[in-house]
């Protein structure tokens, strides 16, 4: 007996065949819009902002359209134009050293997603498959890391980079999180739990010990959660604004989203520099952007593994 | 982490050295007025942004499942995770903005009355919700998508031949399944609810009279700006403990979901 | 994961603990004398628009003194004591940096800020040249000095121009208005008669609907003004025989209780009651002279660090009037001064000073007052300051400089515990101004207040 295709897919392959258009679907759909327009609105805003005229803004404030059209934002932000124009257009004036702080944000990200990945896929597959002693306990204790309010770990971490003699320094920056974090852990277990265990034990049989185990077969089977987890922590580093903030402050050690900053308001309750924020936020997230977009696909679909059991 | 709970029974003022007082600081919260009104606020906040996060996200991944594949919609609804909460906050704050914000011209156009988003008392404290059920809505919904899509079709199969509607299947037997996921998702996001504090920084501050301070913005102010670590600590601690026994309740569901599927 | 990133931010600050108590070292040596000084100082501020200016200053100073250089780093203000703070625990913080009224009290208290007397005497530096009242406010309870006065603000009126044309008002008569709190004078009539609402009826007409106000005859600038009220109604207690404090520096005991500031209060929530300002609800939002660009304000009561930005927005015609008369029959305005100060953690201290010095010199005052940003402090720096805003049109003397003239200026209080002061004004005020409550709760904000300093 066959399945009725007409209901609701929950398999993929139902997808071509013809389904009834219910008031359920449109709905659905109507829904499915709404939450669009609500996630991408901002986005455009944002964009019709950073081509606006600062000093322009507040006098059109319901057009949906650049107000006073004009690249002067997005050239505050890459370092180019003149601070006179800047300042004529209601710019902050204050100089991006744009290259140097992109620089900085893709060598602090890369790192501590390189680190992070690398080692807590070890400590997860520890975690997941090898049996010690009080593994449970110490995996229960990473998971309690998570709740720690910040307060009592950004305290240890500042101390240790300052006693390092690494303060406003990129390597003091990614120190802290490099080896490991809770959410990271978790996240790969998870999947190396879901692995059978069949591979494992062959792998065994053929005398592999835990170290070959994990490189040549654990590994190269997860290339897509760890991949996802890669990606993930890229971004949230990326975004990072008060660690940075704190540890680098320095021109050479600035990240990009603290030089962000310079856009926000200068004096106390006044106006932050709205077309070159929105500008310089545009860009900032661009090249996050494009790596989502290059590996979407594989996030997506690998996401599916991470789901626990 | 120990040297957290030593400073909650000090009074300290960051740059100075701290003078040991016992549990006064813990004494001096329970009569404080201000933490318990942060507390609520609080409490008010979690329960609307987990509670519409989660809702939505599981709306969201029914429908990415069921109405389309799209790599392009699905991406589209991750975007906002991809701007700092900073960032997020700013935008909102003026899109919302009582005078010149783009919504309330939107509400005057259509003669409904103008909304004080994040000045009335009502508004405020779901304001900041909403923004951060905007900023994490794609994620977690992606996050339950996931979850679905461990879910064997044979159990949908089985569930269509016996005669039931899409509705009662969700609920009989879509969420159940659902809920080792859900149980780890909810463990990770009330965490971060209880601890707002970006969006209540760049936009309300605490205010007006108090509405929105939040009990990470309070802990901040009272360390930080008024140079009352101690105290800050002590606050700190209690904040601690609540998270604790939150998670632990909610890993009891995680582990009564263990076995649905087996 | 974001959760966590997010975390680490906030009280990564009040994170900083331990360290701190190596880092506060403060200097008990008298510094060395400042003609061998050398080397590189690092300056802070917090204006970008003045970061020009201050290089200006900064080359002309290394022109005098070839050993020394100076490197300017500018932080907007939102991050500026965030950093200022992190470096004196981590002992990175500037030789010397911009300081402001608010924050110094503590950090003399905390050790953080070098005494510059000796230095000054050594080199024989007047400090009598600067406005009136404002070398004072840098002295600490100590008696020591511990900044140079740089600049100074006061209040005014900026309008709308267009808006009070079309109100059938005429410019004149805005600069003689007279102000009580009990009727608010003639102040309140124009306010009045400056509302419109959406139908075109103005505060002053029957049939004036108050929950549909297209212009406000006053705008509220960001909120209640907490404990100090500088933008929003210090100009006007001001004018009563009321002071902020018992004395002012170093007051210890406040005033909140006492009848004339809180009819004041009590006014300002009139006004709101009958339309004529914005609800606190409705503020919560972009900044006031961000919605004074949208035309949404005929008047509105600001500082002069607001001047060039009020004076820049597109479409809309921008003009000064000083603050209204009061009961004493005189204007007032609360004067706020920056200062240069010295860290005391600083590895060059006598370059430091010599910096400071410079800074607080005719010399330096004059290229800055001759931007047109700021008015510095020395009479000389804001006579050539007052020229440089009129030369773009800008009258700031008959209406921000009118109180220098007049001696109308009273300091911003200065207290030992200011933070928590405002911890406990901000709401109360905030709560009076809502209609929360009424303002006779002031008093017992103020039996708190004066808690602290028992």
């Amino acid at each position: 007996m066959t399945t009725t295709p007409v209901r609701a897919s929950a398999t993929p392959q139902a997808r071509k065949h013809h389904r009834p258009v219910s008031l359920g679907r449109i709905v659905a759909w109507v829904a499915m819009i709404a939450f669009l327009i609500v996630t991408l609105f901002p986005f455009y805003w944002m964009l019709r902002t950073a081509l606006s005229t600062t000093r322009s803004l507040p006098s059109a404030p319901g057009s949906l359209l650049p107000v006073d059209f004009t690249w002067g934002a997005f050239e505050r932000v890459l370092g180019l134009g003149s601070r006179a124009q800047a300042v004529a257009e209601g710019g902050s004036g204050a100089s991006v050293n744009f290259w140097l702080y992109l620089r900085n944000s893709v060598v602090y990200a890369g790192s501590v997603t390189i680190g992070q990945v690398f080692f807590c896929a070890m400590a997860a597959y520890a975690f997941a498959r090898l049996r010690w002693p009080g593994r449970n306990l110490v995996f229960g204790i990473f998971l309690g890391a998570l709740l720690v309010p910040p307060i009592f770990t950004s305290l240890p971490n500042f101390i240790l980079v300052k006693n390092l003699g690494l303060l406003n320094t990129l390597p003091g920056m990614i120190l802290p999180t490099f080896l490991m974090t809770p959410f990271a852990i978790f996240f790969l277990r998870q999947f190396f739990l879901g692995i059978s265990r069949e591979i494992e034990e062959s792998a065994a049989l053929d005398g592999a010990g835990p170290w070959r185990t994990f490189f040549r077969i654990i590994l190269p089977m997860s290339t897509a959660p760890v991949t996802t987890l890669a990606i993930l922590t890229f971004i949230a580093t990326w975004n990072d604004y008060f660690w940075p903030l704190l540890v680098g402050n320095t021109e050479q050690a600035r990240v990009l989203t603290v030089a962000l900053g310079v856009f926000r308001s200068q004096t106390p309750a006044g106006s932050p520099d709205w077309a070159g924020l929105m500008a310089a936020t545009l860009i900032a997230a661009a090249p996050v952007l494009v790596l989502f977009f290059a590996f979407a696909r594989k996030i997506i679909d690998s996401i599916g593994y991470s789901g626990v059991k | 982490m120990i040297r957290g709970f030593y400073f909650s029974m000090t009074q300290y003022n960051i740059l100075g050295t701290p003078k040991w007082i016992g549990f006064d600081n813990f004494v001096r919260i329970g009569k404080d007025p201000l933490f318990w009104n942060a507390l609520g606020v609080t409490l008010e906040y979690v329960v609307l942004n987990i509670g519409f996060q989660t809702i939505i996200a599981i709306v969201l991944a029914v429908m990415m499942q069921r109405l389309t594949k799209s790599v392009v919609l699905r991406g589209a609804l991750l975007l906002p995770w991809l701007v700092s909460n900073v960032i997020a906050a700013m935008v909102w704050f003026w899109l919302l903005d009582y005078q010149i914000g783009l919504v309330n011209q939107f509400l005057a156009w259509t003669g409904a009355s103008k909304i004080a988003f994040f000045g009335d008392s009502f508004w405020a404290i779901p304001t900041i919700a909403f923004v951060n059920v905007w900023r994490h809505m794609g994620y977690t919904a992606l996050l339950v998508f996931a979850g679905l899509q461990t879910i064997p079709k044979y159990v949908y199969e089985a569930a269509s031949i016996d005669g039931s509607s899409e509705w009662s299947s969700f609920w009989r037997m879509t969420m159940p399944l659902l809920r080792p996921v859900l149980a780890m998702i909810l463990v990770i996001t009330v965490t971060g609810s209880f601890q707002v504090f970006d969006t209540v920084a760049v936009t309300t501050r605490g205010g007006p009279v108090n509405i929105t301070r939040v009990l990470q913005y309070y802990i901040y102010q009272k360390g930080f700006a008024e140079g009352q670590f101690g105290y800050a600590s002590a606050i700190s601690v209690v904040l601690f403990l609540i998270l604790a026994v939150m998670a632990a309740l909610q890993l009891r569901l995680l582990r009564a979901g263990e076995s649905d599927l087996a | 994961m974001t959760s966590f990133t997010r975390r680490q931010a906030l009280v990564g600050l009040a994170g900083i603990s331990i360290a701190a108590t190596v880092a506060a070292c403060s200097s008990s040596t008298p510094a060395a004398s400042t003609s061998s000084a050398s080397g590189e100082v690092t300056y802070w501020l917090w204006d970008s628009n003045q970061q020009p200016v201050y290089q200006k200053v900064a080359d002309a100073f290394h022109a005098a003194n070839p050993n020394i250089t100076v490197k300017i780093t500018q932080y907007s203000w939102d991050d500026y004591w965030t950093n200022v703070t992190n470096g004196f625990v981590a002992g990175t913080a500037p030789d010397v940096f911009t300081n402001h009224l608010s924050k110094y009290p503590e950090f003399v208290t905390q050790g953080q800020l070098m005494a510059l007397d000796d230095a000054l005497k050594a080199d024989g530096v007047k400090t009598d040249i600067y406005q009136k009242g404002l070398a004072d406010l840098w002295v600490g309870q100590d008696g020591k000095r511990y900044g140079l006065p740089k600049d100074f603000d006061t209040i005014s009126i900026f309008y709308n121009k267009d808006l009070v044309k079309a109100a059938g008002v005429a410019e004149a008569d805005l600069a003689n208005l007279t102000w009580n709190p009990t009727d608010g004078g003639t102040y309140e009539k124009t306010i009045a008669h400056l509302t419109l609402d959406s139908n075109g009826k103005r505060g002053d007409e029957a049939g004036f609907d108050k929950s549909k106000v297209k212009v406000y005859g006053l705008g509220l600038d960001g909120g209640s003004g907490g404990g100090n009220g500088q933008t929003q109604w210090s100009m006007y207690t001001g004018t009563t025989s009321w002071t902020f404090t018992d004395k002012n520096p170093w007051g210890t005991h406040y005033n909140y209780d006492k009848p004339e500031f809180q009819n004041t209060m009590a006014w300002m929530r009139s006004l709101i009651e009958k339309g004529y300002m914005p609800t606190i609800e409705s503020i919560t939002g972009q900044s006031s002279a961000d919605i004074f660009g949208a035309s949404k304000y005929a008047m509105i009561t600001n500082g002069s660090w607001m001047i060039n930005q009020m004076f820049g927005y597109k479409g809309i015609n921008t003009g000064l009037a000083p603050v209204p008369t009061g009961p004493n029959g005189k204007r007032s305005s609360m004067y706020n001064g920056l200062a240069d100060s010295v860290w005391a953690g600083s590895k060059n201290q006598a370059a430091a000073v010599k910096w400071v010095e410079y800074l607080g010199s005719a010399a330096a005052q004059d290229i800055v007052g001759a931007s047109g940003v700021v008015f510095p402090a020395i009479p000389s720096g804001t006579d050539a300051a007052g020229s440089a805003f009129g030369a773009k049109n800008i009258d700031v003397n008959s209406s921000f400089l009118v109180h220098i003239k007049n001696g109308t200026t009273f300091l911003f209080p200065i207290t030992d515990h200011a933070s928590q002061v405002t911890g406990i004004m901000q709401p109360a005020v905030d709560a009076v101004f809502t209609g929360k409550a009424k303002a006779d709760s002031l008093t017992a904000a103020n039996t708190q207040v004066n808690a602290l300093f028992s």
